[in-house]
């Protein structure tokens, strides 16, 4: 301890000694202090410590149990300079410092996606999703009603894609599994693939396209009036033809965003071409945790 | 020869029972792929970009290559591609002047006495 302080700490201990005294002015004390006036030089500090324990002992608003038992003039010298300041107390000052700030930041990025998930709810209409009605694998009619209840991740493309929807799908299998192990309840996630090219893509080209990536994934399928709906409803940019010969060769340009829409059928989230698998995964995770922290329902069956 | 692979001889293959084109599977993607890599690997080395516009030079510099790339890859991919190949190229170079125009710049104002945070 540098000089400096220890004068400071001396001064400080002589002044709560003083205090502590002239708080407590019962006449006992009193004659305690003359009577130890007239005792001889060798005998004095064992009158002090036993005039000490008396103060202490009869300070109840202030005293703790370590304190009752320091009994030598070496304990309570010691605990006199440092003061309440321990290493323990350090410890805990800092842990409690740390394990706010961490629990700070933490609900600060929940607060934080939770007002963009309100955001884009707003009072009317959600912005990007909405009612749609296409054809599922089996060519049965299929709604956005059976997406609501669960996390729906959604793609649109084609299956004479490229190069760019093959590769999305890969990573969207990726994440399919890792969101899968996470959950440990593959149900409350729904991959879909909407087709933009509802022409050459029937429920059974699809079924086969789809079973190379990912056996999870719905394929939707419908009339073209029913894919151009759907495209403006998740602002899709379409530009399927619309009179095409048979056998003509085509492209088609599409948006290439995977929408991560909460189940209330809202868009929460856009997944695109700079998200790794991981990055997806943990994204979509979050979202997931927070709705069942907050205890709203989801469907698993 | 059919544009595409798939579709050489047997017609009844392009086309699903339900009225629907099939669409190129895994191996026939990974086919054209390959095709096109070897395709770019020549046009690099006989210093082509534009395999549209610079048609008939490829064609007689890498015609094995064409034949192979247009072989495994139907028509509306092979121009895809092409056209990726070009815009690919730009961006990167849009990419590089911006990045050689920030250094300079930084440059400039470091002479001048300005220090970055």
């Amino acid at each position: 301890m540098p000089a400096p302080m220890r004068l400071a700490n001396g001064l400080l201990t002589r002044a709560i000694r003083t205090a502590a005294i002239e708080s407590a002015p019962t006449q006992r004390l009193l004659r305690n202090t003359s009577q130890c006036r007239a005792y001889t030089q060798a005998q004095r500090p064992r009158c002090e410590q036993s005039m000490r324990s008396m103060i202490t002992s009869q300070n109840h608003f202030s005293t703790s149990a370590i304190l009752e038992k320091q009994k030598t003039m070496g304990q309570l010298r010691q605990r006199n300079t440092t003061g309440p300041f321990s290493w323990k107390a350090a410890l805990l000052f800092v842990l409690t410092g740390a394990g706010m700030m961490l629990y700070f930041r933490v609900e600060k990025a929940r607060l934080e996606r939770k007002r963009m998930t309100e955001m884009s709810k707003g009072v009317g209409k959600p912005k990007v999703g909405g009612p749609f009605v296409l054809k599922d694998l089996e060519g049965k009619e299929f709604t956005d009603e059976q997406l609501k209840g669960k996390y729906s991740f959604v793609y649109f493309g084609f299956t004479h894609c490229p190069d760019i929807c093959p590769d999305e799908l890969d990573k969207m299998a990726e994440i399919i599994e890792m969101v899968k192990d996470s959950t440990k309840d593959e149900k409350l996630f729904q991959p879909v693939f909407i087709t933009c090219d509802p022409v050459r893509d029937t429920p059974e080209v699809l079924r086969d396209y789809l079973a190379e990536f990912h056996t999870g994934i719905v394929g939707l399928t419908g009339t073209y009036e029913q894919i151009k709906n759907v495209c403006k409803q998740y602002r899709v940019y379409f530009s399927t033809p619309k009179d095409v010969k048979p056998g003509e060769d085509y492209l088609v340009d599409h948006s290439i965003y995977f929408y991560l829409m909460d189940p209330d059928g809202d868009f929460v989230e856009c997944i695109g071409r700079q998200d790794t698998p991981k990055s997806a995964a943990s994204v979509i995770l979050e979202h997931i945790n927070d709705w069942k922290r907050e205890g709203k329902p989801l469907k698993t069956e | 020869m059919g544009w595409l692979p798939w579709s050489s001889g047997d017609s009844s293959k392009t086309t699903a029972s339900d009225g629907g084109r099939i669409a190129p599977d895994r191996t026939s993607r990974a086919r054209c792929w390959e095709g096109r890599d070897l395709f770019f690997a020549c046009l690099d080395k006989n210093d082509i970009l534009d395999g549209i516009k610079e048609d008939g030079k490829a064609r007689q510099k890498c015609a094995k290559e064409v034949a192979e790339f247009e072989e495994a890859c139907s028509k509306s991919w092979v121009k895809y591609f092409k056209e990726k190949r070009v815009m690919e190229y730009n961006r990167d170079k849009t990419i590089e002047r911006i990045q050689k125009e920030d250094a300079d710049k930084v440059k400039e104002l470091k002479s001048n006495g300005w220090v970055s945070k």
